[in-house]
């Protein structure tokens, strides 16, 4: 079939077949779906919602436009082992209502976390994404796994792994012994 | 300190004696030079180990004295403050344990500035950055030690934070956060250490 395709074509263009078939080639490559990893593992969940929102509408392609249809699959690792800065935990409240009166729930991150790790980064990239009717179809899109196991299909198809945002400070434990003597003494006591 | 200390008492011993009248035509210089003492014979008490010794009824608690290599000269002697002298004045993080551990005793908490001799600002900065990277959990070996069999009623969540202002106890949730132009932020790190050095293009962001 798609030879014939490519002869019929080649009746009407001047490009030769081998030309041809490098275009459906290069086609082919450019609007292909892709899959990431991202490792959330003691990052800050905002900008790990960043990335992953950039990746999901497809806007690190040159060649995005908003109604073609071209964003990823992002797949997300290790939510439950996000780090919020600050005193985050504890004072950001996510609020919910469930439609009834005195529907009202306001959770802060900690319980949030305990009670689904996945959430906090959902609701996170939901907010990032644009308000109108592809945010769900972005949504499906996106893969949150709270730790580090993935189920075999999704492991097959991924292709990049996404640097870190956030630079992991090393604990003093993990300071090798000569780091630390190769380290001067700032003061002698007297 | 201690050959300051020995200047000053060889400074007033000289000072008290009162000079012969050999040229009472002469002014006698007010100022009295005091011998420079060499290098060597400059006391300082140095590192010392507690070696505990027992014998049948008798216990030795021994101070040895370390033998600590020479160290490496800092780039600003004169300078009063350790940090001023090694020029690391806005340079310091709460990510630097190296340079935090060397502040701390063994359960966590701050040696007096008189030891240390830190100025009164430095010794804020350092104390606000080892507070952040223990609730970073950046120190794991500086914890205080728990009396024998205690088990904790509840079991405390472990949750990954780093820049933490206040303890966690003390904070409580922003169930009203405002509009957009009154919001009631969230803070992130101290303005003590709002001077550092910023390599980054975006400058350092205190409330969230």
């Amino acid at each position: 079939m798609d030879g014939l395709q490519v002869g019929l074509q080649f009746l009407f263009t001047g490009l030769n077949p081998l030309q041809q078939i490098l275009h459906c080639v290069l086609q082919w490559a450019t609007f292909a779906r892709s899959w990431f990893v991202i490792d959330a593992r003691m990052q800050p969940p905002g900008k790990i919602a960043t990335m992953c929102s950039v990746r999901l509408q497809g806007k690190h392609k040159p060649i995005y436009h908003a109604m073609s249809d071209c964003g990823d699959h992002v797949v997300v690792i290790n939510t439950k082992q996000i780090a919020f800065s600050g005193n985050k935990w504890e004072q950001k409240v996510y609020s919910s209502h469930s439609g009834y009166p005195g529907g009202f729930k306001q959770v802060t991150a900690a319980q949030l976390h305990h009670k689904d790790p996945k959430a906090i980064v959902k609701l996170a990239v939901y907010g990032m994404l644009p308000r109108n009717l592809h945010r769900r179809t972005m949504m499906q899109r996106l893969h949150i796994f709270a730790d580090d196991e993935l189920p075999e299909d999704i492991q097959a198809n991924l292709t990049e792994e996404l640097p870190q945002p956030r630079e992991i400070p090393r604990k003093l434990s993990e300071y090798t012994q000569e780091e630390i003597d190769a380290f001067p003494r700032l003061w002698t006591p007297q | 300190m201690a050959a300051r200390s020995m200047l000053r008492s060889v400074w007033t011993s000289f000072a008290g004696l009162k000079v012969g009248a050999t040229c009472p035509m002469v002014k006698v210089q007010q100022r009295i030079i005091v011998p420079q003492l060499p290098a060597l014979t400059v006391q300082s008490r140095g590192i010392r180990q507690v070696v505990e010794k027992k014998d049948n009824k008798t216990t030795t608690i021994e101070g040895q004295i370390l033998d600590v290599p020479a160290a490496p000269q800092p780039p600003n002697p004169t300078a009063k403050c350790p940090i001023y002298r090694w020029n690391l004045q806005h340079k310091y993080n709460y990510t630097d344990v190296l340079l935090l551990s060397q502040f701390i005793r063994s359960d966590g908490g701050l040696l007096p500035r008189k030891i240390t001799g830190l100025c009164l600002e430095e010794h804020r900065k350092i104390a606000i950055c080892v507070q952040m990277a223990h609730r970073a959990g950046l120190l794991p070996d500086h914890k205080p030690k728990l009396p024998e069999g205690h088990v904790p009623k509840r079991p405390k969540p472990q949750l990954n934070r780093y820049l933490t202002r206040w303890s966690i106890d003390s904070v409580k949730p922003i169930y009203k956060s405002g509009l957009k132009w009154s919001k009631r932020r969230m803070p992130v790190g101290d303005p003590a250490l709002k001077d550092n050095v910023c390599y980054s293009v975006k400058p350092l962001y205190l409330k969230h």
